[in-house]
């Protein structure tokens, strides 16, 4: 099967800063994929690499068989690659409907029409449909990040990219978020990339997991090898010590450790 | 030649003083002052009345008229900008206002004909085979002991520090427990202090009419944008770089062609390089 | 896209109204004065289409009105061509002016944005200044022909226009055009994550603006007979945005009542005409602290709710 996304020798330089270095990997598509590193590994960089929000300095990135070179952000959005943003940025100064409204105009799904009733749907989806009406300034964080799941949902993407989903979250959210989430894959086949460093949601979520520091890939594999691979680990002992807790509790959850 | 050394010389101080007050004020609190221009005028009228009606002698109306605009400005802030901080094209906005208000003010008392202020120094000066104005000398002097002053303060100081920190980081400064609110006002005060210098300055030989602020406005602008906007030796440098360009344009060209420099530089450094040749902060 | 029929109500009895009110009175002097009103109403109108909606304050809107204006001159008087030229002409000249100068500066944050398009402004007034043996220099270009003989007939002229242009605008605001602007103004990152084409929108609402603002300068050089480099002052642009402030920014119908408001409020106090500029300004502030939302458009918003 061929990769939905094929990632190649991505590297990017901020000064002195290497943040992406030599980044390659696949996503198969119907995947659903995490990005694991401690703060300021690079995820949120590769994240806007992908999405055409920066350029990188070398490397290819195809998506469904074609290169994604120097695309503007909305193209790659219309090719089918959507994402959300590790900070909601919603519209202000307009509902909640019309936010998504907004998504169901771009071109790759502009004709279908009925852009107020599609737009219905995709809040009843993420479990805002109640709240259409309401104007999105008033909107609880936890309800913003439906939101961007909404939007990103309406322009119909074959691949979905959300950053830091869970960030945030009190625990009472997180759960019913995740779902939401396991849901969508399941029912709209969806290839999703999920960047996160709250381990436990995460890894009963993904399938299989990329792990990064310091811009470098340091390992791939299945969420149980990678929360026991000596680099991994040590990435987490160096930066914090919950982290290191978290892996172990982790790893009891999936009952390993 | 010598003339347009020393006239370049003489509007590249007058235009470093209006530009770094400018780009103090937007260093530091993100304001695009559009009044800066009437603290200019308020400083030529101000040493122009205080002469001619309060009969005060000249260096002491100068240094009246340049505290009274320094007071203007933090009131201003304090009063006008203040609330309306969390919308900068409202501060934009209420600046304008406030430029269109001090020309109304001014035009009101003091009408539209052009105002004579005394020279300080009435002497000629003879360089080479060219005769230079005295009080051409004293402005370019006046300008270069104003910048020089400041420099000092900003380095050598804790508040002139403080003012830096602000500058490039305003919420780690808060953090540090600087007060940012109060140097707001205080950088305010120091920005129209600093223009109205300059008003006092050229007023002896510049014509003094209500709307005299307008274009030591735009050319300001022009030059904060070209220089980077919050740096202060951009602004030095595109001072030196309008200033002279527009004497040497005046000169070889027209007057006319030397007015449109600043609008045309404004324009093609947006273009080109918004975040000017020395500034951090891009315009985008 | 359908109006409420109360907005229809509304806008017929106050077109109705507009109608109406010079041909009763009958005095030139009054129509005269409404029908400079009404062009800054589609100045004012058009302004607000693109600035009102996206939230990019443009400082140089006089930059198409003096391009229209211009256009109606050099058409008319320099090439002997009839007047009804220039109305399609106009619209198509500022278009030209406004993705020149759109292309470069609308990528530019808000206050840089305003600042930008103030000083393209600024450099063709300046221009207009100096080729003076093309333009009339200060002077400008005199002997511009009406419209119409009639100023009755010209006053009905520009209505119909206003109408158009309102209508127009109107339409396209509650359209999906409008729901882009509006997400544009409030986060472009998410607007491109959402697939517009963030670009496209900007620059097309501003040729759209700027085609109706040239348009209304064709209009007024053919009432004034006569066009000038003050047509491209900064001043203008000025007094345009204080009209939409107090109409109220984003309506559309708020501008052109703000337009009409201060244009009569001006002839009213023409005794003091040293303290136009006070009044104005003066109203510019009482808005920015008290009333933000505007005077016309919240007003409308109150009336419509009370009617139902």
């Amino acid at each position: 099967m061929t990769a939905l996304l094929d990632v190649k020798g991505l590297n990017k330089r901020f000064g002195g800063l290497h943040a992406v270095k030599d980044v390659s990997f696949s996503l198969a598509a119907g995947a659903i994929t995490g990005v694991l590193g401690p703060n300021g590994a690079g995820k949120t960089t590769l994240f806007n690499l992908l999405t055409g929000f920066m350029a990188p300095d070398t490397g290819i990135v195809e998506f469904d068989g074609h290169a994604l070179g120097g695309l503007a952000p909305h193209r790659i959005v219309n090719r089918g690659l959507a994402r959300t943003f590790q900070l909601t940025r919603p519209f202000i100064g307009m509902t909640v409907r019309e936010n998504v409204e907004v998504a169901c105009f771009a071109p790759r799904v502009r004709h279908e029409g009925h852009a107020r009733a599609r737009a219905q749907r995709f809040l009843d989806q993420v479990g805002l449909g109640a709240k259409s009406a309401i104007p999105v300034d008033v909107l609880p964080y936890g309800d913003l990040r439906r939101l961007e799941i909404a939007r990103a949902l309406a322009v119909r993407p074959k691949l979905l990219l959300l950053d830091e989903p869970f960030a945030g979250l009190g625990t009472s959210e997180i759960q019913p978020l995740a779902n939401l989430i396991r849901e969508l894959h399941r029912t709209e086949g969806l290839t999703i990339l999920i960047i996160e460093h709250k381990l436990r949601e995460f890894m009963q979520l993904v399938s299989e997991v990329i792990a990064m520091d310091f811009g470098e890939i340091v390992a791939i594999g299945e969420p149980q090898t990678i929360v026991r691979h000596p680099r991994v680990v040590e990435a987490y002992i160096g930066k914090t010590d919950a982290g290191l807790a978290d892996i172990g509790r982790a790893g009891g959850d999936l009952g390993i450790a | 030649m010598v003339q347009i050394l020393v006239y370049g010389a003489v509007i590249s101080a007058i235009y470093a003083m209006l530009a770094v007050g400018f780009t103090l004020i937007f260093g530091v609190a993100r304001i695009l002052n559009l009044a800066h221009g009437s603290f200019y005028a308020l400083g030529a009228y101000g040493v122009y009345a205080l002469t001619a009606d309060a009969h005060l002698p000249l260096w002491l109306a100068a240094i009246v008229a340049v505290s009274l605009v320094a007071c203007f400005g933090i009131g201003m802030e304090r009063v006008l900008v203040r609330p309306l901080r969390r919308s900068t094209l409202a501060v934009l906005m209420i600046t304008l206002a406030v430029n269109l208000m001090v020309e109304q003010v001014l035009l009101l008392i003091f009408g539209s004909e052009a105002r004579n202020v005394p020279s300080m120094v009435g002497a000629t000066y003879h360089l080479g085979d060219v005769d230079i104005s005295g009080q051409r000398i004293v402005a370019l002097s006046g300008g270069i002991a104003i910048l020089a002053a400041l420099w000092f303060f900003m380095q050598h100081t804790r508040l002139g520090s403080a003012i830096l920190a602000i500058s490039q980081d305003a919420e780690a400064a808060q953090y540090m427990g600087i007060p940012s609110d109060r140097i707001y006002s205080l950088v305010m005060g120091l920005s129209a202090g600093i223009a109205a210098a300059a008003g006092v300055l050229v007023a002896p030989f510049q014509t003094v009419i209500p709307g005299m602020g307008l274009l030591p406005l735009i050319k300001a602008f022009a030059i904060v944008v070209v220089g980077g906007l919050g740096s202060i030796p951009g602004s030095i440098v595109g001072a030196l770089l309008l200033g002279y360009t527009e004497t040497i344009i005046a000169f070889k060209v027209s007057t006319e062609w030397s007015q449109i420099v600043s609008v045309a530089a404004v324009l093609l450094t947006l273009i080109l390089r918004p975040a000017g040749f020395f500034g951090k902060r891009a315009a985008f | 896209m359908v109006m409420k029929p109360v907005d229809f109500y509304g806008a017929s009895i106050a077109a109705a109204t507009l109608a109406l009110v010079p041909w009763l009175l009958g005095s030139n002097y009054v129509t005269g004065i409404l029908t400079v009103a009404l062009c800054f109403g589609i100045w004012a109108a058009s302004w607000d289409f693109m600035s009102g909606l996206t939230g990019r304050e443009n400082f140089g809107h006089s930059l198409f009105i003096g391009a229209g204006a211009y256009t109606a001159g050099f058409l008319n008087v320099s090439y002997g061509l009839s007047p009804w030229w220039s109305l399609p002409a106009a619209p198509i000249v500022a278009v030209a002016f406004s993705i020149v100068i759109g292309f470069p500066t609308l990528r530019l944050r808000g206050p840089y944005f305003a600042l930008a398009m103030l000083s393209g402004a600024a450099v063709m007034q300046s221009l207009t200044i100096i080729f003076s043996e093309v333009t009339g220099g200060q002077d400008g270009l005199n002997g511009l022909y009406p419209l119409f003989d009639s100023e009755l007939a010209q006053y009905y002229l520009t209505l119909f226009f206003l109408v158009v242009t309102v209508v127009t605008l109107k339409l396209l605001a509650n359209s999906p055009w409008g729901t882009i602007l509006r997400a544009i103004k409030g986060d472009e990152a998410s607007c491109q994550a959402a697939g517009i084409n963030v670009t496209f929108y900007k620059i097309a609402s501003l040729m759209i603006s700027a085609a109706f603002a040239g348009l209304g300068g064709a209009l007024y050089a053919h009432y004034q007979l006569q066009v000038g480099p003050d047509l491209f002052a900064v001043i203008l642009s000025i007094n345009i945005i204080i009209m939409v402030y107090v109409g109220g920014m984003g309506s559309i119908y708020g501008p052109v009542c703000g337009a009409l408001f201060l244009n009569l409020l001006t002839e009213g106090l023409r005794g003091l005409s040293e303290y136009r500029l006070w009044v104005y300004t003066l109203i510019l502030i009482f808005i920015l602290f008290f009333l933000q939302q505007g005077l016309f458009a919240p007003l409308w918003r109150r009336l419509r709710e009370v009617a139902k």
